[in-house]
């Protein structure tokens, strides 16, 4: 109770203190002039009473003070009185100020943007109800293609029946339907799911309901949940859309709901339907067929499983899989299963880049934090004088140590302000960064445990700065003072500090110099890359007109004269050469990869089943594509429906069946169980021709073997018009989609784009990747270039008196201008050796996200180690330069 | 010259409270003058170790502090114990002597001073 009276009135005393001050100076007044007048009666004049009774007071000033420590609370009013002094002294010296709070602002501001990226893409909780008991499998083969190949439904069932620790098993079937609008059509991505999918997810409804378990099955109404995102986009978040009936592939499906905000996964989904929209997904052929696999699976563990059980579980049911069905699993394929669990698989495409950047963005910090400390340091120096008046006035070390304290903080605060200004624009551009990586890019925000992170960062640097700054030990201020103010430290040990910090420097420069290096260079590697295309001036339009699952022959037969409709009218615009139509645009992949068999050639012991793409093209597609033919002919206009059945192949392809052979007349043949599923016959073709590769699916990725049809015999699935110009073909695109529109009025018309622009997409992120890591390298440099500079300038500094005696003693100004280079260049070449071998292990990290240039790769290290020593040696110069126009008269006279 | 006393934190004020209950209200020159007059001139007291003291007192509620005419027609502040303060100093005091009783037995004989 006296407690907390007396703390109240202490926190009371700490407001009203200037109120209480006159109150005291007016009390302490009247006790001097009682003792006055006492000593006045004792007889004594009144000068000399006075200055009794002031000697016998203790002194009125001292006297203030410790009643104003007893009055108030004397810690805040020493912390606020220490917040003016820094923060007047941080003013006095500018210069230092900008240096420090600039380059903080930089560290700080990579660090944050990068981690508000970490966070979102990779840390945060994930928003699916227990995120952390979700589990992804995935089952793959061995060849191009072959990293997801998805599951089928037996496969499935057999999970269900046999790992007890999946508790509940949802699939999802990646589908594309036609959304029919008022006056439009668009493709929409959708998910095909079980009833207990979104159960099994964790996710709820924002409005509406989902689908449940009263939704499987064939009989039912097909229903269609939106996706937050495409609500919004295409119905302006109206909830007036729930229960009302939409065009879907020409069904009408009502609309039951809207699902919460939730990373796209398994796939990129505009909106989830039940099954009974395709009645493919409900056939025998889909439920029974082992090898017809177009499902992904989604797990919950079961409660009190654990990911290892379900591991084990998983893999003992799918080895018995593999003994039972053994022609549905070619042992040369290596079939397996992964069961990962979910956050990891949201963020495995993105893991290493991110980690990469902030690796980066730490080491940003690092150089900056070792440039301020250096700062520090020296200022330190410079204020040694001041510290001994601090403390002579009674300032003790832990006072001291409290200022250095407040005006780190403030420092370091400041810094850290602008940095969050600065990450205010870094997250924009990495989330678009991010967006290619990571279905989470969407939960990417600058929130308070960023914030959180950022402040923790600043008062933890604070901290360091503040201790690292060696204070002497309590009691030893009179040994400075006697030393008579002079400079005591510029001490070695203070200098090796210092020296220390720019070795760290110049090998942390390296580090990240290299890792721009190689990172550019990828860049630079994967741009030249051949396309395999004869050329950039080809514009693409994928334009649907048929839905594959209601189609009839007459809708075929249709679509096929719109096709060549829209040739005819495109091949009249100005500056068109040659328009072709096939199912796939070039630099494309195909979701529809099959085994193949070349007639007469035996699978070696041990050999995957060969698998290759199914593609068709028209007689005009390769020349329109600039698809160089290698062999044979393309299609003719006479390989029409009836006609002999002939295939081209491209290159890839060829070399796997026939090394060092003419392919030319050789027959090939779709096979496998799979056929049974799928409207491609196995019939035997003649191979007519043979095209070169193409980078399909990306710059970096392996070339797969493909199967051209000719478009005429086979279903119109899709449809992808290709033109080529003799000039810019990207101004064509109005005028094309003009011809298309006339056509096929309500037709989706997608993925506008040229050769170039497909080819830019594989090489953006990298781009942009090379680019963050390179500027990152580049303030490191400038960063450590300034703190060589400024520690030999300190260091000559603290040696004019030194250098001016040498000088006096006959040494030249080039034999001290060397001595100053040779004493930088030690610690360059220290830093230069640890930097390289730092170098190394890290790009043996960094090895998955190189291309076309090996971890190791001489020129990068050479170069960089060449340009650190160019910027180091250029930054030793200037100090040393000044060195060498010391004046030893003017030095020797200072003695 | 005798030798000079530190003034125990809490014996100070104990003399201060004992003062106060004595004297009646008082103003701080007073209760100086009183507590070395007492002590025989063993202990002195500068204003940084008195008016500390007295504002803690004043603080915890066992003192009560205002302004008045002096006797001799000066304006001085003026100390005077409260409710609290009385029985603050009677249990203080009680504790005082029982510990002091203690350490005297413990000690044995006083030694005789130098």
């Amino acid at each position: 109770m006296r407690q907390l009276r007396a703390a109240l009135a202490r926190i009371a005393g700490f407001f009203t203190g200037h109120r209480a001050d006159d109150d005291l100076q007016d009390e302490l007044q009247s006790h001097l002039d009682m003792e006055t007048a006492e000593y006045i009666r004792r007889g004594m004049q009144p000068d000399e009473a006075r200055r009794q009774a002031l000697l016998m007071s203790g002194g009125l000033t001292q006297a203030a003070e410790a009643v104003r420590d007893q009055r108030g609370l004397p810690w805040i009013d020493g912390v606020v009185a220490d917040i003016r002094y820094a923060l007047r002294g941080l003013r006095h010296s500018r210069a230092f100020t900008a240096v420090v709070v600039i380059t903080l602002a930089l560290g700080i501001g990579a660090n944050t943007a990068i981690f508000s990226v970490v966070r979102g893409v990779l840390l945060k909780p994930l928003p699916h109800r227990d995120g952390d008991r979700l589990l992804y499998l995935r089952q793959s083969v061995d060849g191009p293609g072959g990293a997801n190949i998805e599951f089928s439904v037996p496969e499935i069932n057999d999970f269900r029946n046999g790992a007890r620790s999946l508790g509940a098993i949802a699939e999802f079937s990646p589908y594309t339907l036609t959304l029919q609008g008022k006056d439009d059509a668009v493709r929409i991505n959708a998910g095909l799911v079980t009833g207990n999918f979104f159960e099994v997810m964790g996710l709820s409804a924002v409005a509406g309901r989902l689908t449940g378990p009263g939704d499987d099955g064939p009989g039912v109404p097909p229903v269609m949940v939106l996706t937050q995102e495409f609500w919004q986009r295409r119905f302006n978040g109206d909830t007036g859309i729930i229960g009302k009936q939409v065009r879907l592939d020409g069904t009408s499906v009502t609309v039951i709901g809207v699902l919460q905000a939730a990373p796209y996964f398994p796939d990129r989904a505009d909106a989830l339907l039940n099954m009974v929209i395709s009645p493919h997904h409900l056939s025998a052929q889909m439920v029974q067929g082992r090898t017809h696999r177009m499902t992904e699976m989604i797990a919950r563990l079961a409660p009190d499983a654990t990911v290892p059980q379900a591991r084990a579980e998983v893999t003992a049911v799918y080895s018995r899989m593999q003994r039972d069905h053994q022609d549905a699993y070619d042992p040369g394929s290596h079939y397996r299963v992964a069961v990962i669990p979910f956050k990891e698989v949201l963020g495995e495409r993105a893991r290493l880049t991110l980690w990469l950047l902030m690796a980066a963005a730490a080491f940003v910090l690092i150089i900056s934090a070792a440039n301020v400390a250096n700062l520090t340091l020296m200022r330190g120096v410079q204020r040694e004088h001041e510290l001994v008046v601090r403390a002579a006035l009674g300032a003790g070390v832990a006072r001291l140590r409290r200022l250095l304290l407040v005006e780190n903080l403030a420092l370091t605060l400041v810094g850290a302000g602008f940095g969050v200004l600065l990450a205010i624009g870094g997250v924009r551009l990495l989330t678009s960064l991010a967006e290619r990586y990571s279905p989470r890019a969407s939960e990417i925000r600058l929130d308070g445990v960023v914030l959180g992170y950022t402040s923790a960062l600043a008062v933890a640097l604070a901290l360091l700065l503040s201790f690292l700054a060696s204070l002497p030990k309590e009691g030893t201020f009179a040994s400075w003072i006697a030393a008579g103010m002079r400079r005591i430290s510029g001490s070695l040990k203070k200098q090796r500090l210092q020296r220390g910090l720019v070795v760290v420097q110049v090998a942390v420069s390296v580090v990240l110099l290299a890792g721009a290096g190689l990172l550019t260079r990828t860049m630079i590697q994967l741009s030249n890359v051949s396309t395999g295309l004869r050329t950039e001036q080809v514009l693409t339009m994928e334009v649907p007109l048929i839905a594959p699952a209601t189609a009839t022959l007459a809708d075929d037969v249709d679509a096929k004269q719109r096709y060549q409709r829209m040739q005819r009218e495109m091949q009249a615009i100005h500056g068109v050469i040659d328009v072709g139509v096939g199912s796939i645009m070039p630099l494309g992949t195909s979701q529809i990869q099959l085994e193949i068999k070349a007639e007469g050639r035996m699978l070696a012991v041990g050999e995957a089943i060969p698998r290759a793409e199914y593609r068709t093209a028209d007689p005009l597609y390769f020349s329109a594509a600039g698809i160089p033919l290698l062999r044979g002919r393309p299609f003719a206009a006479t390989d029409q429906e009836g006609a002999g059945r002939v295939v081209i192949i491209n290159q890839a392809l060829a070399n796997q069946f026939f090394p060092g052979e003419d392919p030319i007349g050789k027959r090939i043949a779709w096979t496998g169980d799979v056929l049974r599923f799928t409207p491609f016959s196995g019939d035997w073709r003649t191979v007519v021709g043979v095209v070169g590769n193409t980078q399909d699916g990306g710059l970096d990725a392996e070339p797969r073997p493909v199967v051209f049809m000719p478009f005429a015999q086979e279903l119109a699935i899709t449809g992808v018009l290709v033109l080529r110009a003799d000039t810019d073909v990207g101004g064509l695109a109005a005028a094309a989609t003009r011809v298309v529109r006339g056509i096929a009025p309500a037709a989706p018309i997608e993925n506008v784009m040229t050769v170039a622009q497909i080819k830019d997409q594989s090489v953006s992120p990298r781009r942009l990747n090379a680019a963050l890591v390179s500027l990152f390298g580049i303030l490191a440099v400038i960063i450590a270039a300034v703190g060589i500079a400024g520690v030999l300038a300190f260091s000559v500094n603290a040696r004019t008196t030194e250098i001016g005696i040498r000088m006096s003693l006959g040494a030249d100004s080039g034999r001290v201008q060397r001595m100053i280079l040779s004493e930088g260049g030690v610690l360059l070449a220290i830093g230069l050796v640890l930097g390289v071998a730092g170098a190394f292990l890290a790009a043996r990290l960094i090895q998955g996200l190189l291309f076309g240039v090996a971890p190791y790769d001489p020129t990068t290290f050479i170069g960089v180690a060449i340009l650190m020593a160019a910027i180091g040696i250029g930054a030793c110069w200037l100090p040393a330069l000044r060195a060498a126009r010391i004046d030893p008269a003017i030095t020797m006279r200072a003695l | 010259m005798a030798d000079k006393l530190d003034v125990k934190q809490g014996t100070l004020a104990l003399m201060i409270l004992k003062t106060l209950e004595v004297l009646g209200p008082l103003h701080g020159y007073g209760v100086g003058r009183r507590i070395e007059e007492t002590s025989k001139g063993r202990l002195t007291l500068n204003y940084g170790t008195l008016y500390p003291a007295l504002l803690k007192l004043e603080q915890e509620g066992l003192i009560t502090a205002e302004w008045r005419q002096s006797e001799n027609n000066r304006r001085a502040k003026y100390y005077a114990l409260t409710a609290a303060g009385r029985r603050r100093l009677v249990r203080e005091a009680r504790d005082w002597h029982r510990t002091a009783d203690l350490i005297a037995d413990f000690l044995g004989p006083r030694p005789e001073m130098s």
